[in-house]
């Protein structure tokens, strides 16, 4: 089975992790440590730092290597240090960039749409994902709700979010998956037992992606749970490789 | 990839007949605040068949609300009795039930120690009103069960060590290894040899197993799932994919709670 896994950073963070990849090579031995064979990727300075200087850093580290697939950081475009949209399409085409991710709570804005509201024309637009953690926060708005608050904005827009947390979410993502239908998860943390089966019973399981959270979480736990998850080969490979495949495959830049 | 024979077996079958595991951190039934799809015991024993893992031990979710309901999980374990052990919840907040819990636990087949719910019954490890059972596990060198977190008032690492030092015969088994501590959690479990790193949740932080057995060892580690809550194989797959050796593996999966439940198997 081939995993593509859909939340993956590697380079130097402000917290050390107990275990992490410093550079791209140092990812991808980690990669084929647990068998896994491409990876939608950030560095960590993406986060940590300015976007526009970690988004920078990402393209020059991954360069070259062809199973690591970049991301940018986004920010309002009010303060004008990502350019124009028009410039960040172009750093997108030339290094086939496909996704944005957010950080709100680290690089202090809101998600609304007097923020952010010709970024989101544009991923609507050229459907472009956006990835986020539930655990990020902005405008004292967090978790769940600011997902909601997200969609309630752009209701057509992928988001993607990740790292949902081991202790009973389902009650909050359920009713959002049913409402906005390019809302996707990330499995890196869908521990729950049965949950994965139950959900695709339920839903399908084209809303699921395999993703690890490295190297802040154990890839061996989504691995191992997913290859034996109680669905069908076809869905166990949508979730694995094909759903963000798919995704990333319907961008337009 | 990494493929030790134990790891190739559990990634083509699901479990393995020379690991057969066993969950020291389980409950049963629903709770509060999580949905769950299987939740009943009958369920859980499903779990236990797709992902190799023989027994657990158990406190009912509803136990830890009410110890009453420990009478409940006495029933489930001698309708399994090849499936589930269990603990005895007490329950600090109810002092006046504590010396009857101790009698009804001494009376109960199947049940190894007592439970220990800090962070969420609200009273510290070291309160009091734990005495009574920290003296009666201490004389019957019993196994006890405790929900342990980083930082936590109630159950942090340091008040773990406070207890592990003064009552020497119980066995501490540290509930999500002290989730955030490690560092002190990994000394304590190295120091004292009667406390055991428990993984629940904790094995799912990249690198926290290996430094585990680097720094305690793989014989003072052993394996849980908070069963209904965690699927028994992302536990697994994380120790498998942990830069350990297959011996380590075991001892983890199945070796130290085998010793450790000797007397009641």
């Amino acid at each position: 089975m081939k995993f593509f896994d859909c939340n993956a950073s590697f380079g130097t963070s402000m917290i050390r992790p107990i275990r992490f990849a410093k550079t791209a090579q140092e990812l991808l031995k980690e990669m084929d440590f647990y068998g896994i064979s491409e990876a939608l990727v950030y560095h960590a300075r993406q986060r940590d730092d300015s976007p526009a200087v970690g988004n920078e850093i990402l393209l020059k580290e991954i360069n070259g290597f062809n199973r690591l697939h970049g991301t940018f950081a986004i920010l309002p475009l009010q303060t004008g240090e990502l350019g124009s949209l028009e410039e960040i399409l172009q750093r997108m085409r030339a290094a086939n960039v496909r996704a944005f991710w957010a950080y709100p709570a680290e690089h202090k804005y809101l998600m609304t749409r007097t923020a952010l509201g010709s970024l989101y024309d544009l991923m609507v637009e050229r459907q472009i994902p956006l990835f986020i953690s539930v655990n990020e926060s902005c405008g004292g708005i967090s978790g769940w709700y600011l997902i909601e608050e997200i969609l309630s904005e752009a209701e057509d827009l992928t988001l993607a979010v990740t790292e949902h947390g081991s202790w009973g979410h389902d009650r909050f993502f359920r009713p959002l998956v049913e409402r906005y239908e390019n809302l996707y998860l990330d499995i890196s943390r869908y521990e729950l037992d049965g949950g994965i089966s139950d959900f695709c019973r339920k839903y399908g399981a084209d809303r699921l992606l395999f993703g690890t959270g490295f190297p802040k979480w154990n890839p061996g736990g989504p691995i191992l749970t997913l290859t034996h998850a109680d669905i069908t080969t076809k869905e166990r490979g949508m979730i694995a490789s094909g759903n963000l495949e798919s995704i990333l495959r319907r961008v337009r830049l | 990839m990494n493929l030790s024979p134990l790891v190739k077996e559990f990634i083509e079958k699901g479990r393995s007949k020379s690991c057969p595991v066993i969950d020291m951190h389980a409950h049963l039934g629903p709770y509060q605040g999580i949905y769950f799809p299987n939740p009943s015991p009958e369920d859980m024993i499903r779990t236990m068949n797709r992902c190799g893992v023989r027994m657990t031990v158990s406190s009912s979710h509803a136990s830890l609300i009410d110890t009453n309901e420990n009478y409940e999980m006495a029933k489930v374990v001698k309708k399994y009795p090849s499936r589930f052990r269990a603990y005895w919840v007490v329950n600090p907040n109810y002092p006046e039930r504590m010396q009857r819990d101790i009698a009804s636990f001494s009376g109960m087949e199947g049940f190894v120690g007592f439970k220990f719910l800090s962070d969420y019954h609200k009273y510290p490890i070291t309160s009091p009103r734990y005495e009574p059972a920290l003296k009666y596990a201490d004389e019957h060198r019993l196994l006890l069960l405790m929900h342990t977190w980083g930082e936590s008032r109630y159950d942090s690492p340091a008040l773990v060590e406070k207890l592990a030092a003064k009552y020497r015969n119980v066995v501490f088994l540290m509930g999500h290894s002290g989730y955030g501590e490690w560092e002190k959690s990994i000394q304590i479990g190295r120091d004292y040899p009667n406390v055991y790193l428990e993984l629940t949740a904790a094995y799912a932080v990249n690198g926290v197993i290996d430094w585990m057995v680097e720094e305690a060892t793989s014989e003072k580690i052993v394996f849980g799932t908070d069963l209904p809550w965690f699927d028994p194989h992302c536990g697994i797959g994380c120790i498998l994919f942990s830069r350990i050796t297959d011996e380590d593996r075991h001892n983890i999966l199945h070796r130290n709670a085998e010793r450790l439940l000797d007397p009641y198997l």
